[in-house]
C-alpha cells in the first residue's frame, strides 16, 4: 500500500484555498445581512454558520479540482 | 381557590400593592379587608336552594365567618336538601317569611330568573344585603327598579358576574386595556352545547316549575342564562357600552322535547359607539366549539376562557444567512411549470399562543351548574364581605345592570326582527373598568 504524502506546500495552498473559502463565506453572510437588514452584529454570531459554508465552499473547490485533475490526466494518457 | 391562592395569583399577576385602585371591587381580597371582619360573622339566609343555590351552599360552609340562618325554597325536596347541610337555619317556604326574620343579614338569591327582579326588591326594602344570581330581572324596566331602588336605599346588591372575579380575567383585562393587543377590533363570544337543557322532572305537574329555564313565561333563554356572562367582558375589554343590537333566534333542534318556547339557537351583534361588533352566538344542538370568549386586537387575540395570547405579530424570520438558505430552498423547491393559486384558505393560524399567567384553570361552560375556579366563590366572598360592613363594592353593579339590559335587549331584538337602541330612561351612569 502507497503512503499518502502530504507535503507542507500542499497544506499550505489548502489552507490558502480554504482561507478563499473563509472570505467568500463572509461576504455572503455581509450580503444577506444588507439583503435582508438583518443587525450586523450577525457578522460575529453567525460565524459558526459562516465556518460551515466556508467548509461547504472547500468541498465543493474540492469536488472541482479533483475533476479537473482527472479530465486532464485523461487527456495526458492520449 | 382559596384567599390566599386568590391574592397569591393576584400578587403573581403584579396586582399587588396597585389593587385597590384599579380594581376597587376586589377590596375585599385584601388583608386590611380581612383583618375589619375582626371576628365578625354574616348571617345568611338562602332564598332558593336548587342546584345553584347547592353550589354556593359548598363555598359557604367553607368560610369561616358566615352562619346560614335561614333557607328557603317552596320545592320540599331541594329544601331538605339544603337543610342537611345546615340542621339549625329555620326553613321557609314563602320568601317573605324569610325577608320577615330579623336574624337574617343578608340574602342569596338563586331562583329563576323571573322572580329575580321582585325578589330583590323586596329584600332591599326589608333591609337585607343582597346578593342576587344574574340576569338581575326579567324586563329592563324591573332592572331598572331594582338598580333605583338600591341607589336609592343605599344597600347592599352584588349579580352573579364571577368573571369580574377571577385573576386570569382580570389579568387579561389588564393586559387589553395596556394596549398588548392593540386596538380592540372585535370581541367574539360564543357558548355551544349539545344537550337538551332538561332537569329530570319527577312527575308532570312540576314540569314547568323544574324546567324553568326552557319557558318563555320564567326565562329569556341564553341571553339571560348564557350570553349575560360573555357581554360583560365586552363591555369590560372596550370601556364603553354597546350602541345597537341586532339578533336572530329560533327553536331549531330540540323542538319534540316538551313544549319549550325559548330559543335553542341564538346569534346576536352587539355595535359599540366606534364602529366595533361584539358577537354572540349560542347552539345546544352541537357542541365542539363549546365555549369561547376573545377579545380580537389588531397586534394579537387573547382568548378569555383559555387565558392565552395570540400574537398577529409576524414571528422573527432569523438571521440573513437562515432567510438567504430558505430563500434559496424556496428557489429549488418551487414548480417553475405552473403559476401559483391565486386563491388559497386563509385557515386559522397554529401558533401555540403563549399562557397569560401560570396554572390556569379552564372552564369548559358545559355545566349548568356552575364550575369550580370561576370566581363564583371570590364573589361569594365579596358578598360576605358586604354583608359584615355594609360597603357596596364599587362598579359592579353597573356591568351587571348593563349586562342584563343588553342580554335583554337582544332577546327583545331576536323576536322582534329589528336593531333595538337602548332607550336613555334606562341608562345609568356607568364608569368604566379601565385597567391601566
Amino acid at each position: 500500500m502507497k503512503d499518502i504524502v502530504f507535503t507542507k506546500a500542499a497544506q499550505k495552498r489548502e489552507f490558502y484555498i480554504w482561507l478563499v473559502c473563509f472570505v467568500v463565506a463572509n461576504i455572503i453572510n455581509v450580503i444577506s445581512i444588507i439583503k435582508f437588514q438583518t443587525p450586523w452584529y450577525e457578522i460575529f454570531t453567525q460565524i459558526g454558520y459562516v465556518v460551515v459554508t466556508s467548509l461547504l465552499l472547500y468541498g465543493l473547490v474540492l469536488v472541482v479540482r479533483l475533476a479537473w485533475r482527472i479530465f486532464r490526466g485523461l487527456l495526458a494518457k492520449r | 381557590m382559596n384567599r390566599k391562592e386568590f391574592l397569591s395569583d393576584c400578587s403573581r399577576m403584579g396586582f399587588a400593592g396597585i389593587a385597590l385602585s384599579l380594581f376597587p371591587w376586589l377590596e375585599s381580597c385584601t388583608e386590611k379587608a380581612q383583618q375589619e371582619l375582626s371576628g365578625e360573622r354574616a348571617r345568611i339566609g338562602i332564598i332558593g336552594t336548587g342546584s345553584r343555590g347547592l353550589f354556593h351552599v359548598q363555598h359557604l360552609l367553607q368560610m369561616p365567618n358566615v352562619d346560614v340562618v335561614a333557607l328557603c325554597d317552596n320545592y320540599r325536596p331541594h329544601l331538605e336538601d339544603a337543610a342537611q347541610y345546615y340542621p339549625d337555619a329555620k326553613l321557609y317556604d314563602d320568601y317573605r317569611r324569610l325577608l320577615d326574620d330579623k336574624n337574617v343579614q343578608g340574602v342569596i338569591i338563586t331562583t329563576p330568573l323571573y322572580l329575580h327582579g321582585r325578589m330583590t326588591l323586596d329584600a332591599l326594602s326589608a333591609g337585607k344585603r343582597v346578593f342576587c344570581e344574574k340576569s338581575m330581572a326579567f324586563t329592563l324596566d324591573e332592572a331598572l327598579e331594582v338598580y333605583n331602588r338600591r341607589k336609592e336605599l343605599g344597600g347592599v346588591l352584588l349579580i352573579g358576574q364571577q368573571r369580574l372575579f377571577d385573576p386570569k380575567y382580570i389579568k387579561a383585562m389588564q393586559m387589553i386595556h395596556q394596549g398588548v393587543i392593540g386596538d380592540v377590533v372585535g370581541v367574539r363570544n360564543y357558548w355551544y352545547r349539545n344537550n337538551n337543557w332538561r332537569r329530570e322532572v319527577p312527575s308532570p305537574e312540576l314540569e314547568r316549575h323544574i324546567n324553568w329555564r326552557l319557558y318563555s313565561e320564567y326565562s329569556r333563554g341564553l341571553m339571560t342564562e348564557l350570553a349575560c356572562h360573555q357581554l360583560q367582558n365586552g363591555s369590560w375589554a372596550m370601556g364603553m357600552l354597546p350602541e345597537q343590537v341586532m339578533g336572530s333566534g329560533h327553536l331549531v333542534h330540540w323542538t319534540n322535547e316538551d313544549e319549550r318556547d325559548v330559543y335553542d339557537t341564538v346569534s346576536a351583534i352587539f355595535t359599540y359607539p366606534n364602529g366595533v361588533n361584539m358577537t354572540f352566538e349560542s347552539i345546544i344542538s352541537n357542541k365542539h366549539y363549546g365555549m369561547g370568549e376573545q377579545i380580537l386586537g389588531t397586534k394579537g387575540t387573547i382568548d378569555l376562557v383559555t387565558a392565552m395570547h395570540y400574537t398577529d405579530e409576524p414571528a422573527p424570520k432569523g438571521s440573513g444567512m437562515d432567510q438567504l438558505i430558505a430563500q434559496i430552498e424556496s428557489g429549488i423547491m418551487s414548480n417553475s411549470v405552473f403559476a401559483g393559486t391565486s386563491w388559497a384558505a386563509e385557515t386559522a393560524t397554529l401558533a401555540p399562543g403563549i399562557p397569560i399567567m401560570p396554572n390556569v384553570k379552564v372552564v369548559s361552560g358545559e355545566s349548568s351548574v356552575g364550575a369550580e375556579a370561576d370566581g363564583s366563590k371570590e364573589l361569594l366572598e365579596a358578598f360576605i364581605h358586604a354583608v359584615i360592613t355594609g360597603k357596596q363594592p364599587e362598579k359592579v353593579l353597573e356591568e351587571s345592570y348593563y349586562a342584563t339590559q343588553f342580554a335583554l335587549l337582544a332577546d327583545m331584538a331576536m323576536h322582534e326582527n329589528k336593531i333595538l337602541r337602548l332607550d336613555d330612561k334606562y341608562k345609568v351612569p356607568y364608569q368604566p373598568l379601565k385597567m391601566r
